[in-house]
C-alpha cells in the first residue's frame, strides 16, 4: 500500500504544484529579477511532503536552487569568520587570491560543492536494474559538464586507477531518506568559492542530501583535505525548489565571455 | 538623444548600494563601479542572445554628435528568457533609454540595470538587480 500511495502522490504532485507555476511573463512584462533571476515556489508549496519514486526513495529531481557555495563557503557554510579549519598556506592562498582569477570565470566547471544562483538537478537514471546512476545537471557554471553519482553499488577504484579531474569519482547509496555521496579523485584546480579558498587533489567530499519537505533540500558537506585543512570538516547548505514546470536551458559558456574587459583586467586563466 | 551624462553620483550613490545587479556568471565588482551610475539614449545597434551573458549594444550620440557605442551586459540568455523577455522584445533600431552602472575602466561597458524604448520609457522592458554580495575578504 505504501508504495502505491507513494506512487499515487508522485503522480499528483505536479497537479498540487503552483498554478502560478506559468510559462515567463508575457513579453515586455518583465518584473525585477531577484538573485540570478530564477523563480522560487511559495512557502506553502514548499512546506508539501517529499515526493517519492515508485521504489519509495525521495524523489530528488527538483530543480533546485542553491545547496552549495558560492561567494564564501565558510559563511554560506554556516561557520563564523575564521573558522573553516585551512592549513596556514591555503589560508594565505585563498587571502591573495583574486575574485576576478577563478577558473569557473573563464567557462570551467565549478567543481562540488560550488552552486551559482540558476536551477540544477539530479536526474535520477532508472534501468531495468533500478537507480544505477544519478546525473547532477547544473544549467549554468558547469561549462557544459555533467556529474555522475554511480548508485550500482561499485567502489571507488583503487588510488592508482584514478586520475585528477573536476568532479572527482562519487559513488552514493541511501540512509533513509538521505542520499549519501562520497567523492574522491578530485583535481586541485577548482575553487569552493569566488573567495578563492582552495582544496588539494588529497580532497574527500562525503554530502548527505536530507530533503525536509517538497522545497527543502539540505545539504550536510563533510570536506576531508589534510593537504589544506587542518581537520575534517562539516557545512550546511540549503536547496530551494523552483518552480517545477521550469526546464534547464542552453548554456555555453564559451560562446562569447567577455569577462574583464570593463574592469580593465585579463583573468588568470588568458594570461598564461 | 543624451538625457545624463556620466555618472550621477551624489544623487544615486545610496539606491545604487541597495541595487547592484548581481551577475550570477562572476561578480559585479571586479568590472563595474557602482558609484557610476549612468542613464542615457540612443539606438539599439544589436541585441546578443550570447553565453555566458547577453549584450545589447546601443549607439548613444553625444552632446557633440561623437558616437559611443555602448556594450550593456545582462546575466544570461537562460536567465533573460525565464523573465519573459523574447527574441521580438527588443530589436536593433529600437530606440532606448537605458539605466546603467558603468565599467570601472572601460565606462562605454556597463551593467544594464533597466532599459525602456523611449516612447514608453516608464514600461521597462528589463530590470536587473538583487541584493549586493556581502564582502568576502577579510579586509
Amino acid at each position: 500500500m505504501r508504495r502505491i500511495a507513494a506512487t499515487l502522490l508522485a503522480l499528483a504532485l505536479p497537479l498540487l504544484v503552483p498554478s502560478h507555476a506559468q510559462r515567463g511573463a508575457a513579453p515586455g512584462d518583465v518584473g525585477q529579477v531577484n538573485v540570478g533571476g530564477t523563480p522560487r515556489i511559495s512557502a506553502a508549496d514548499a512546506a508539501r511532503p517529499v515526493p517519492r519514486m515508485p521504489d519509495g526513495k525521495p524523489d530528488l529531481t527538483g530543480p533546485w536552487v542553491g545547496g552549495g557555495s558560492n561567494a564564501d563557503i565558510e559563511r554560506e557554510g554556516g561557520l563564523k569568520p575564521g573558522e573553516l579549519p585551512l592549513l596556514p598556506w591555503a589560508r594565505e592562498l585563498r587571502d591573495t587570491r583574486k575574485t576576478e582569477d577563478e577558473p569557473y570565470t573563464a567557462c570551467l566547471p565549478m567543481g562540488v560543492p560550488r552552486v551559482n544562483p540558476y536551477p540544477w538537478k539530479f536526474a535520477m537514471t532508472y534501468t531495468s536494474k533500478g537507480l544505477t546512476q544519478i546525473y547532477v545537471l547544473h544549467e549554468t557554471g558547469d561549462a557544459g559538464a555533467h556529474r555522475v553519482i554511480y548508485m550500482d553499488g561499485r567502489k571507488h577504484p583503487e588510488p592508482d586507477d584514478l586520475f585528477p579531474s573536476w568532479f572527482g569519482h562519487s559513488i552514493g547509496h541511501w540512509e533513509g531518506d538521505t542520499l549519501v555521496v562520497d567523492t574522491i579523485g578530485y583535481n586541485d584546480k577548482f575553487w569552493f568559492d569566488s573567495r578563492g579558498t582552495p582544496h588539494t587533489e588529497q580532497l574527500h567530499t562525503i554530502e548527505r542530501w536530507t530533503p525536509v519537505n517538497y522545497g527543502t533540500l539540505v545539504n550536510e558537506l563533510t570536506i576531508i583535505d589534510p593537504g589544506a585543512f587542518s581537520k575534517p570538516v562539516t557545512l550546511k547548505f540549503t536547496a530551494t525548489h523552483i518552480r517545477p514546470d521550469l526546464d534547464l536551458l542552453e548554456f555555453i559558456c564559451l560562446e562569447d565571455n567577455q569577462y574583464g574587459k570593463a574592469g580593465g583586467f585579463t583573468p588568470a586563466s588568458e594570461r598564461k | 538623444m543624451r538625457t545624463a551624462v556620466g555618472p550621477s553620483v551624489a544623487a544615486l550613490g545610496v539606491v545604487a548600494c541597495l541595487a547592484v545587479p548581481l551577475l550570477a556568471h562572476h561578480s559585479f565588482g571586479t568590472e563595474y563601479d557602482a558609484s557610476k551610475k549612468v542613464k542615457l539614449t540612443g539606438v539599439v545597434t544589436n541585441v546578443a542572445w550570447t553565453n555566458p551573458h547577453m549584450r545589447v549594444y546601443v549607439d548613444v550620440t553625444d552632446a557633440n554628435g561623437k558616437v559611443t557605442n555602448w556594450n550593456l551586459e545582462l546575466t544570461s540568455p537562460n536567465s533573460v528568457r525565464r523573465q519573459g523577455w523574447g527574441k521580438n522584445d527588443l530589436k536593433a533600431g529600437d530606440k532606448v533609454i537605458f539605466e546603467g552602472y558603468a565599467g570601472k575602466v572601460v565606462e562605454s561597458r556597463a551593467s544594464l540595470l533597466s532599459i525602456a524604448k523611449v516612447d514608453e520609457p516608464e514600461r521597462k522592458l528589463l530590470v536587473q538587480g538583487g541584493p549586493q554580495e556581502p564582502a568576502t575578504k577579510a579586509n
